[in-house]
């Protein structure tokens, strides 16, 4: 592969201008090479083939040239400017349209060669300074040789003079069925040529699906595989998914569902650049939920895309409105773009590049498809798949967190399969199904899976109000979740309950006030008691000590008595001790 | 219209012109070029003139006048103009294609 890589730099590319063409050829065409298209009747070689030389015009200002062997040149343009691309300006300029039709009445009488076209082709190419140039239904010429070994030259002189002026050239030639090797007639053509492409269409239900398919690319690496293509409003697009792109940084940043209760089920909500299936039978409420999560994103100030099939957008709105979802000002903002299709009016094809290219236009950071099973209604289960899987792969590489619904139609509610086995593809997963019980329908939601994250195992209650979405409190009772009357049932009774505890409690309360209080009041009738006799027993003490000194001077006074004549000097000597105590040798005895 | 190639004949009334587109050098178109000589002086040898354009040296007008594979001959007058291509190898069809009664050679 590396030296097949190595080689594919070396040789110069020419882009088409058409981004999965580009993918699948891994830069475009040859430089100074011959193309080939090849493929039945109205299968895009013309369109394609001209949108080349229109873009080269247009983008890198690369003159061309488109030699027109089967429609007359000012159709070929004015089929042309249906695709918006402006004929009449390039024409000035960059573009020659030169009919070569042979008139109806021409006679063909011997042999000829394109020598003198070349010749003038040369001329013009040199005066107008083109270095692409396009020979479309060159088969339609050559086929009046009736000669098959002629024709063959006629190719390979075309295919040698582009070589020669080093001219890259398209050819675009009709085959019959879509196998060009059982082709007798132009079987060696794809061995001339540099680059060989088959396109080729089918009808799937009653949808048309175009793919292409490089068979060779001398000296390159191409993609093996046919891969899809329309032929949409602005020329062909090729859905090329298989090209090398790198390689998606993961986010760690959660995105909310727009449910809070629904983040708390997945861990906080979806991460971002992931993508969500929401699966349910009709009536369940998954539109509901799309409309809210990108709701929830316009809410943010991220730009959102709203993708619906089969009901128009002023519908959803107004539905939306009932649970007090309002859209409405972020479709006035520009924040939000709704797309309302119609399944039946296109493949799946053509709904991925209708879906894609709003992608690219919108830039929305948050996605959703509501359902993303009316892709499968035309043109089969199995290029549908395909079309979600790429789908999923483009939200993926470019950030987009995405929200997928899927309707489930006469299935068992209990059998959760998609119609596309889209489950194991998305990141998670949610389901969402009606339970009967009580004599009542609810809305059951519950998450199946989601990548990378822990999340909820309960089946919860789904509810859409006045208020908005949300999820019910989960209550069990004899291993299943109450829903509905039973549940508001449950919740009074839980109500009630709790008033009951509530009102207990505050009885408690108040019995512990009371005997808080009524301690309260015994201590302080004790610490009173106490004090009381505290003071008492002070009392007696002073009274006691007061006794005592009476007793004291009584028994001086008797002896003062007893002595006699000292009682009146023993006044004056108290007074003045120190003159009159020492002198007092009677007092001490 | 003064051809720069070769011319032969008259112009006088009633006359066939041809203009006769060709690559100088390229097989199919040296053979024309003999064909067309070999059916004028057979058929009309008194009065017919044939102008020769060699696209090689005048590409450009080859592309103005709408001719694209070589060798192509444009039958100018009598009215009206008839487009034949090919080396005009097969005589017969040639004569039909102008208006002439065929199998003359006997």
């Amino acid at each position: 592969m590396d030296g097949r890589k190595k080689r594919a730099d070396v040789l110069a590319k020419i882009p088409s201008g058409i981004e999965g063409f580009d993918d699948i050829t891994c830069g475009g065409l040859p430089q100074g090479g011959t193309t080939l298209l090849m493929g039945g009747p109205g299968c895009g070689k013309t369109v394609l083939a001209l949108q080349v030389l229109v873009n080269g015009a247009l983008h890198r200002g690369a003159p061309g040239i488109f030699v027109a062997f089967e429609e007359k040149a000012r159709h070929v343009a004015a089929n042309a400017e249906t695709f918006g691309w402006d004929m009449r300006k390039l024409e000035r300029k960059e573009l020659f349209f030169l009919d070569a039709c042979l008139r109806s009445d021409v006679v063909k009488a011997g042999a000829f060669d394109l020598t003198g076209l070349l010749a003038a082709l040369e001329a013009k190419a040199g005066e107008m300074g083109a270095k692409l140039i396009v020979f479309d239904a060159v088969d339609v010429l050559l086929s009046l040789l009736d000669d098959a070994a002629g024709e063959c030259r006629e190719l390979y002189r075309i295919h040698e003079w582009l070589t020669r002026h080093e001219l890259t050239g398209i050819l675009t030639t009709k085959i019959e069925g879509n196998r060009p090797e059982a082709a007798s007639r132009y079987g060696f053509m794809p061995f001339m040529a540099d680059c060989a492409v088959l396109l080729g269409q089918q009808v799937a239900g009653r949808a048309v699906v175009r793919e292409m398919r490089v068979l060779k690319y001398r000296g390159s690496p191409h993609v093996l595989d046919a891969v899809p293509f329309v032929i949409g409003a602005e020329g062909v697009e090729v859905g090329s998914a298989n090209g090398v792109h790198p390689e998606p940084q993961p986010f760690e940043e959660r995105v909310s569902t727009g449910v809070e209760r629904l983040d708390a089920m997945l861990g906080g909500g979806f991460f971002r650049g992931t993508n969500a299936l929401i699966t349910g039978s009709s009536g369940t409420g998954k539109s509901m939920l799309a409309g809210n999560f990108i709701e929830a994103a316009c809410r943010r100030g991220e730009r959102g895309l709203f993708v619906s099939f089969d009901e128009n957008s002023r519908d959803i709105v107004r539905d939306l409105a009932s649970v007090s979802i309002d859209l409405a000002p972020h479709l006035e903002s520009g924040l939000l773009k709704m797309e309302a299709a119609r399944s039946a009016a296109a493949s799946s094809e053509e709904h991925f590049m209708r879906i894609k290219r709003l992608i690219g236009e919108h830039r929305p950071g948050c996605l959703a498809i509501d359902p993303l099973s009316a892709l499968a209604r035309i043109g089969g289960g199995l290029a549908a798949r395909a079309v979600a899987e790429r789908l999923i792969f483009i939200c993926r590489n470019a950030g987009i967190t995405a929200l997928f619904t899927s309707l489930l139609e006469g299935v068992d509610k209990h059998l959760e399969t998609t119609p596309l086995h889209l489950s194991t593809i998305v990141d998670s997963w949610m389901q969402i199904s009606y339970s009967l019980n009580g004599g009542e329908r609810n809305r059951a939601l519950s998450i199946i899976k989601s990548r990378g994250s822990k999340h909820s195992n309960q089946q919860r209650e789904l509810i859409f109000s006045d208020t908005g979405i949300t999820l019910a409190d989960p209550y069990t009772a004899g291993g299943g979740v109450l829903m509905g009357t039973l549940r508001i049932e449950k919740e009074n009774a839980m109500r009630a309950e709790a008033e009951r505890k509530r009102h207990e409690i505050k009885q408690k309360g108040r019995e512990l006030e009371l005997v808080t209080a009524d301690r309260d009041l015994q201590f302080e009738t004790a610490q009173r008691g106490l004090r009381t006799r505290s003071e008492e027993l002070d009392a007696l003490r002073r009274a006691e000590k007061t006794s005592a000194d009476e007793h004291t001077q009584r028994r001086d006074e008797v002896a003062r008595r007893r002595d006699g004549k000292l009682v009146r000097e023993q006044a004056p000597a108290k007074r003045q001790p120190a003159a009159d105590g020492r002198k007092n040798g009677g007092k001490r005895k | 219209m003064k051809p720069p190639g070769a011319s032969n004949g008259d112009d006088r009334k009633g006359a066939y012109v041809f203009r006769l587109y060709l690559a100088d050098g390229a097989p199919n178109s040296m053979r024309a070029l003999a064909n067309l000589y070999a059916i004028c002086h057979k058929y009309f040898p008194e009065s017919h003139r044939v102008e020769v354009i060699d696209v090689l040296k005048e590409p450009l007008r080859a592309l103005a006048e709408a001719i694209f594979v070589t060798p192509t001959v444009v039958k100018v007058s009598p009215a009206p103009e008839q487009h034949i291509i090919g080396n005009l190898s097969d005589e017969e069809e040639v004569l039909r294609a102008l208006g002439l009664p065929q199998k003359e050679k006997g």
